[in-house]
């Protein structure tokens, strides 16, 4: 009897694996509800299409995610799929040997879809660690009323020299020129790191981050700072914006109380979202304008400073997660996103699907340059990228020389090495 | 026999709680604590287990580190405010609240409140007072037609800005600490005095002052210990800004070891912070505490 029982059981048991099943561990940092709210469905559709996968969908809050990834990574609850800005803290990852090269099980398609720029951005070392999701880049949002009432018109503003005197125009005009969130660090370091692509460009950059010759001593990198404290001495920014953070000095330019913001093309909503009205500036009023140029820099032109952001694997991810990874950044879900303004998707077609007027702008200023620099906070290290954060911050404070700035940075270098 | 019995009784609760106090104790406390030693001779970025050892490179990297001494010299600012400013306002508070009816319970629960409100959010609340835009600073500067400064964003306003939120913070604290002292003294000691045609300041000055001694000591113990952990109220309130001159010990030993993920030169900072308290304690034990313990 008792065994009979025992038998039975071990039958139950035993049908109700009908099919193996996979569980995919997808961890995002999307705090936008409607954003998340597109991923959701999309990964309900991959397990309708494949019922032998399961997407377990697992959010984090962004600072929250960065600070607890290295720990997290490295214990068994380590996610399958999760957010890389790639830089130097990717590189941090496959160092340790904590990610899985993906190389393998990628389409060739795919591959090509999402094109040179996106594959390199997460290739280390020949092998390719992660799929390019979305490209951004930091522009000079514009408030329209303010720089027609300053009389400054975008040809002003194509030059470092013809930027300095629009500044100047707008202050005199009464205006506030410029917001920046000064305390977050970051915001600051826009203002450094293009000054260097543009002045010291691609190959001093690169030599520098190797520690070759002067390094960030340079003197490509001194120039770079003292242009940014020729910026400062005419106190373009808002009255107490070292105590500003992105989010209140984005939504005072949505509250039309500065006329340039130097930001990403997420400020877009952003500026909208953290304005005291809610609803920021139209888009009859916003404009956007390239960083200036700076003329004898070594840069090119055209070259962008942003970011191309993606999804990389954890060592033990299964080869379904990389598949609905491959899915996923095709250009059928990402025209999702391209329609919803939710960003710019890097995977090839999905600019016809853009509905934004200025991320098509974007897109194609990044399409044409031949440097698109990835955030220097990123692209460098935590720790080098740390260090840029707050020089910048010092020099918008003029707390700090060009020369004490730029020596840092290579300290910050050469210890790293 | 009774006390055999006693000692055996004694010998199993031991046996019942100590375990599991002193497993938690060491998990919890004392391994972090010479995990973070033995970092802290190491160059580590969290990733597998630290192997490029370094020597005293952290430890020299931390004191020549040009923040550092601003960290420093923050804290121990705040220790003398706690001091000089903060634990005589508590007592004054006791001595003036010591009264049991109901209007006093409720000032007194008012100045407590403060202590029971998370410091993240008290750093956000008073984020939004010292605003300059917005805030309630400069709408107050308004009214008396005066220009007030961003205080947050300003070198020299900023630390005040934060020791007078520290002060709102935690004086109740140490009000309600002198309240439960004052509380214990008998009666009939008072009563004596005033009979004997003592007046109100001599009874406060020669009486009851004397008899809270040790709960003082004790709420200057704290005072110093917290001023030199702060962190919490330090992030949301100026992140350490502007340009890095309102970090504490602690807060610098978070934005420069643990966001740049270098836990070797956090470590260090932590084991330099570790020595400062451990002296200051034993120097307090020594010092103060001694008359009570011998």
């Amino acid at each position: 009897m008792i065994r009979l029982a025992i038998g039975a059981g071990l039958l139950a048991f035993a049908a109700v694996p009908a099919q193996a099943e996979t569980t995919v561990d997808w961890l995002h940092i999307e705090a936008v509800e409607g954003t998340a709210a597109i991923m959701e469905a999309a990964a309900k559709e991959y397990e309708a299409a494949h019922p032998d996968v399961k997407i377990n969908v697992q959010f984090l809050e962004n600072e929250a995610y960065k600070a607890k990834l290295t720990t997290l990574l490295q214990s068994d609850a380590a996610p399958d799929i999760f957010y890389s800005w790639g830089g130097g803290v990717m590189s941090e990852q496959v160092e340790a040997g904590v990610l899985r090269p993906i190389g393998d099980v990628l389409s060739a398609e795919a591959r090509a879809a999402i094109g040179e720029a996106g594959i390199s951005a997460f290739t280390r070392d020949n092998s390719l660690y992660g799929l390019a999701q979305n490209v951004s880049q930091v522009v000079f949002w514009g408030n329209k009323d303010l720089l027609d009432q300053a009389g400054v018109g975008a040809d002003d503003m194509k030059t470092w020299d013809g930027f300095l005197a629009s500044v100047k125009k707008i202050k005199d005009a009464g205006i506030t020129p410029i917001t920046v969130g000064a305390q977050d660090k970051w915001p600051a370091h826009f203002y450094w790191s293009y000054l260097v692509v543009r002045q010291a460009g691609q190959a001093a950059f690169d030599a520098a981050r190797a520690g070759e010759g002067d390094g960030f001593a340079g003197a490509p990198f001194v120039k770079a700072g003292q242009m940014f404290l020729d910026l400062v001495a005419m106190e373009p920014f808002q009255d107490g914006f070292l105590a500003a953070n992105f989010s209140s000095a984005s939504g005072s330019f949505g509250d039309g109380k500065a006329a340039l913001h130097l930001m990403g093309n997420w400020d877009y909503t952003v500026q909208r979202d953290n304005s005291a009205s809610g609803n920021g500036l139209s888009d009859d009023q916003l404009a956007i304008f390239p960083f200036p140029t700076v003329e004898g820099g070594a840069g090119d032109p055209a070259d962008t400073l942003g970011g191309i952001n993606g999804w990389i694997f954890h060592r033990d991810a299964p080869d379904e997660a990389v598949k609905f990874m491959e899915w996923y950044t095709s250009n059928e879900v990402q025209s999702r996103f391209a329609a919803a303004s939710v960003y710019i998707p890097i995977v090839a077609g999905s600019a016809d699907s853009l509905a934004n007027p200025y991320f098509k702008e974007i897109s194609d200023n990044i399409n044409k340059a031949k440097w698109h620099a990835i955030f220097f906070d990123q692209e460098l290290g935590k720790d080098v990228g740390g260090v840029v954060n707050d020089i910048s911050a010092e020099l918008s404070d003029n707390a700090i020389s060009a020369e004490e700035a730029a020596e840092l940075v290579k300290e910050a270098v050469d210890d790293s090495l | 026999m009774l006390k055999r019995r006693l000692l055996t009784r004694r010998w199993v609760a031991l046996m019942l709680f100590l375990p599991l106090t002193l497993g938690l104790f060491t998990l919890l406390v004392v391994m972090p604590m010479f995990e973070a030693a033995n970092f802290s001779f190491y160059k580590w970025n969290g990733f597998g287990p630290p192997t490029d050892f370094v020597g005293l490179r952290n430890y020299d990297d931390v004191l020549t580190h040009r923040h550092f001494f601003t960290a420093v010299k923050n804290s121990f600012f705040v220790i003398a405010v706690s001091l000089l400013v903060q634990l005589p306002l508590a007592l004054w508070a006791a001595l003036a609240l010591v009264a049991n009816n109901w209007g006093i319970s409720m000032i007194r629960t008012l100045f407590f409140l403060p202590y029971m409100l998370a410091e993240i959010a008290a750093g956000l609340m008073w984020r939004f007072v010292y605003d300059g835009d917005y805030g309630l600073v400069p709408a107050v500067g308004e009214t008396l037609g005066i220009d007030t400064p961003f205080v947050l964003g300003d070198k020299f306003w900023v630390m005040p800005a934060i020791m007078l939120v520290i002060v709102w913070k935690y004086f109740g604290f140490h009000m309600m600490i002198y309240i439960a002292a004052l509380q214990s003294i008998p009666r009939e000691v008072i009563e004596a005095a005033r009979l004997d045609g003592v007046s109100r300041w001599k009874i406060t000055r020669h009486i009851r002052i004397p008899m809270i001694r040790s709960a003082i000591l004790i709420s200057v113990f704290f005072a110093i210990i917290g001023a030199l952990q702060l962190f919490d109220l330090i992030i949301p309130l100026s992140g350490g800004g502007p340009s890095n001159s309102s970090n504490t010990i602690v807060s610098f030993l978070y934005q420069f070891g643990i966001t740049r993920t270098k836990f070797g030169f956090g470590g260090a900072v932590s084991m330099i912070l570790f020595a400062v308290c451990v002296i200051i304690t034993l120097a307090y034990r020594h010092f103060l505490l001694a008359r009570k313990w011998d």
